[in-house]
């Protein structure tokens, strides 16, 4: 798995089930966490068997972000427009989040296809909310015009605390991630990652891709945000992306990655760490092969009469003698 | 938001089935087969250079690591494609491949449960015979990889008594003092190494546990055998898929099995299933009819004579021989607390017949004794527990235990991770808000 995938797998899981199961069933009441702090909370009755509610909170914002009553701008609308009838939006969300949704299963379309698409949908709400203001920027960037009322550098929430920087123009929208990590090894990882990664856009085949470039100190864009905003520890990465990167279906798949850019890079950071865990493993393994060869016969005789020894000389467990 | 305040992450990696979710819900948001499919064909590096189209197999190579899947998606592409190899990281309950088991947890982490493991507390399970040193392995993987804040590694046993507890707690109607003291036998037969496990005041005695060398694998593959003996129909390819589906459906324990054999000869149509499927290759719809096996799968473990000549010693008779290999003054509190875990114990009457035969066993001793010394011995109670969460009892023990606040307290850090290495993953305590 390359990227992160957009539907949350529990939530689609729980939803066809659901579906699926029709007048039999159990109660559900679980609660999930997503990373960057998304909160959900699924609720489901045999009193009502109709009827699912489904609680959405969202990351902390940090203070140059702004929200409107508590969801991003254009939330509600977008909202609205994926989901149709088969959703209602409860007023005040539970305590504790800060959306309320009420699914009525009986208004889902009698099509498998269709049910599905909207299952998957809902699964996704997370990109329907937190990428509701960015998606309104880059459908106005596809038909090349500016939204009206927009700053020139709007600051989207995207991680507790965090937020990423967007400077829309008619032409091309720029994008700018200050890139924090917490732990001294990712930090290091991150920021080869990331200069690799903007070596890859040189390649020939990838030229009709967004511009990519990362440097250490903020971009001339970013000038007058407070420093808060801007302490770094990778660097700053900035897109730059076009109207032929956000027409038509596109629209959907780059909201998505530029959303969730920074829980990418941190999953890639990860997955080198393992990746570098199971070379060094084999390395080891080889090592101690070469150990076991230098041994003379007398004390390898030792160790077959004496039976197990505690020292682990091999990575790979062997059995347990009970068995 | 700290680490503490949000839920932690509670991961159950069987041999057959991992369950993972977070803790505070009733049961795991996750159960997958515990199974990877990896793409092995860029392992190794050197015949790559040799090749002409190099480049393509070097931009192929660098994503090879990250070409593989798990679970049910990994079973389903090792079916369709012959790129990938299966590959199990745990062996009778316990790991012995660490990499597969590493790129299983990530996927876990990164693909199913979305979450980032730098925000959570994790707790895992471990098997009660494993090695300290492969606790120190999964210290190290946690803390290196994926930097969890803090880690708790805890037995298996103790968290399906803790699972029966909360259960009962739970549907008790009177607010008695239900204060358990974590004394019992727990009985855990999942997919692979089914053991018997004594464990006193929430500490495992590991010279008494006993393993009992068929599990829910070995009943599937004994149907299956059954079913090809008698010349049912099966298509080879998903004879142990069918056998299992049907082990899960129609299969039950019976008190006696002479018995049960004349019930099936003298109403067939009560008692004989039939089975419809449609064979993948063909296409074509067959019936296969159930009948013998519903109650002979199950009854391996209480004559395992049947399926296997090398072993025979009857399950309840291990239960007892644990038991009385238990120091002598617990020996009437793990009587009374028989718990049953894993998903093969899921049979209808299942603890019935345990319950009932090792009563049996019981009652002889003490007969036997009272006849020798000539004394009145107290009659020593015996209780199999039985609940309908036995599946995933390991799971929600650890959903309990870890939405304790005092969990946290008793978790490893990432700070003494960093300060004394990995051996402090060695031991994990037990604590009293497991009770």
């Amino acid at each position: 798995m390359i990227l992160l995938q957009s539907p949350s797998r529990f939530l689609l899981q729980i939803l066809q089930d659901r579906v699926l199961s029709g007048e039999k069933g159990m109660d559900i009441d679980c609660h999930t966490v997503e990373f960057d702090d998304v909160r959900y909370h699924i609720q489901f009755s045999m009193r009502n068997p109709k009827v699912m509610v489904l609680s959405v909170a969202l990351p902390l914002p940090p203070p140059e972000a702004i929200l409107y009553d508590g969801l991003p701008l254009g939330a509600i609308e977008a909202i609205k427009a994926a989901y149709g009838p088969v959703v209602q939006i409860l007023d005040p969300p539970k305590d504790g989040f800060d959306l309320t949704m009420k699914m009525n299963l009986t208004k889902l379309p009698p099509d498998e296809e269709q049910r599905n698409a909207i299952l998957t949908q809902i699964a996704s709400i997370r990109e329907v909310v937190l990428g509701a203001p960015l998606k309104l920027l880059l459908k106005h960037l596809a038909s090349r015009t500016v939204a009206p009322n927009v700053d020139k550098l709007v600051a989207l929430v995207h991680r507790p605390n965090e937020s990423f920087f967007l400077a829309p123009q008619a032409d091309k929208v720029t994008i700018m991630y200050p890139m924090r990590f917490q732990d001294s090894i990712d930090i290091v990882l991150a920021t080869s990652f990331l200069q690799e990664f903007v070596e890859a856009r040189r390649t020939a085949a990838l030229y009709n891709v967004p511009s990519c470039m990362w440097s250490l100190a903020p971009p001339l864009e970013l000038k007058g945000v407070s420093a808060d905003a801007l302490n770094a520890n990778a660097g700053f990465v900035t897109f730059v992306v076009y109207p032929r990167h956000v027409e038509g279906k596109k629209l959907d798949r780059t909201v998505w990655n530029l959303l969730t850019f920074h829980a990418y890079v941190s999953y890639h950071v990860k997955c080198s760490e393992g990746f570098m865990h199971t070379r060094m493993r084999r390395r080891v393994e080889s090592l101690i092969q070469a150990l076991d060869r230098a041994k003379s016969d007398a004390e390898k005789l030792k160790k077959l009469v004496h039976g197990g020894s505690f020292k682990r000389l091999s990575l790979k467990n062997e059995g347990d003698s009970r068995f | 938001m700290d680490a503490t305040a949000r839920p932690a992450i509670v991961i159950d990696n069987g041999t057959g089935y991992s369950k993972l979710g977070f803790s505070g819900n009733s049961e795991p948001s996750f159960t997958l087969p515990t199974v990877v499919a990896a793409n092995e064909s860029f392992l190794d590096q050197t015949e790559l250079l040799s090749s002409s189209n190099w480049i393509a197999q070097y931009n192929a190579g660098i994503m090879a690591d990250l070409d593989f899947f798990i679970g049910d998606e990994a079973l389903s592409r090792f079916r369709s494609s012959g790129l990938y190899t299966l590959r199990s990281p745990i062996r009778h309950g316990q790991v012995h491949d660490w990499d597969t088991m590493e790129r299983f947890w990530q996927q876990c982490i990164f693909n199913y449960l979305r979450c980032n493991p730098e925000e959570h507390y994790f707790l895992l399970t471990d098997s009660p015979v494993s090695t300290p040193e492969s606790r120190e392995c999964t210290g190290e993987i946690m803390f290196e990889t994926f930097n969890v804040p803090g880690l708790y590694i805890s037995v298996q046993s103790v968290l399906s008594l803790s699972a029966g507890y909360a259960y009962l707690k739970s549907i008790s109607d009177d607010d008695s003092d239900t204060t358990s003291d974590m004394t019992g036998v727990v009985v855990d037969i999942g997919d692979g190494a089914p053991q018997v496990v004594p464990v006193v005041n929430g500490y495992v005695i590991g010279s008494s546990i006993k393993s009992f060398p068929f599990s829910g694998s070995d009943v599937t593959q004994f149907v299956s055998q059954l079913l090809q003996e008698r010349g049912e129909l099966l298509p080879p390819e998903d004879s142990l898929d069918i056998s299992r589906k049907v082990k899960e459906m129609y299969c039950y324990t019976c008190s006696d099995i002479v018995k049960e054999f004349k019930k099936h000869d003298k109403k067939p149509d009560k008692y004989i299933k039939h089975w419809t499927a449609v064979k993948p290759k063909t296409g074509v719809p067959y019936t296969i009819d159930i009948g013998y096996e519903r109650f002979l799968g199950p009854e391996i473990f209480f004559n395992p004579e049947i399926y296997s000549a090398d072993f025979s010693t009857p399950l309840p008779e291990l239960i007892d021989n644990c038991v009385q290999s238990a120091p002598i003054d617990t020996r009437r509190a793990l009587y009374k607390n028989i718990v049953l875990s894993g998903g093969s114990t899921m049979f209808k009457d299942f603890h019935k017949r345990l319950q009932n035969d090792i009563k049996k066993i019981v009652d002889e001793r003490v007969a036997a004794t009272n006849a020798r010394h000539r004394v009145e011995v107290k009659p020593i109670e015996v209780n199999v527990v039985a609940h309908p969460i036995q599946s995933y009892a390991v799971w929600f023990g650890g959903s309990v235990a870890a939405s304790n606040p005092e969990f946290f307290e008793f978790c490893h850090t990432k700070e003494e991770y960093e300060e004394h290495g990995a051996s402090i993953c060695r031991t994990s305590p037990v604590f009293k808000g497991m009770y």
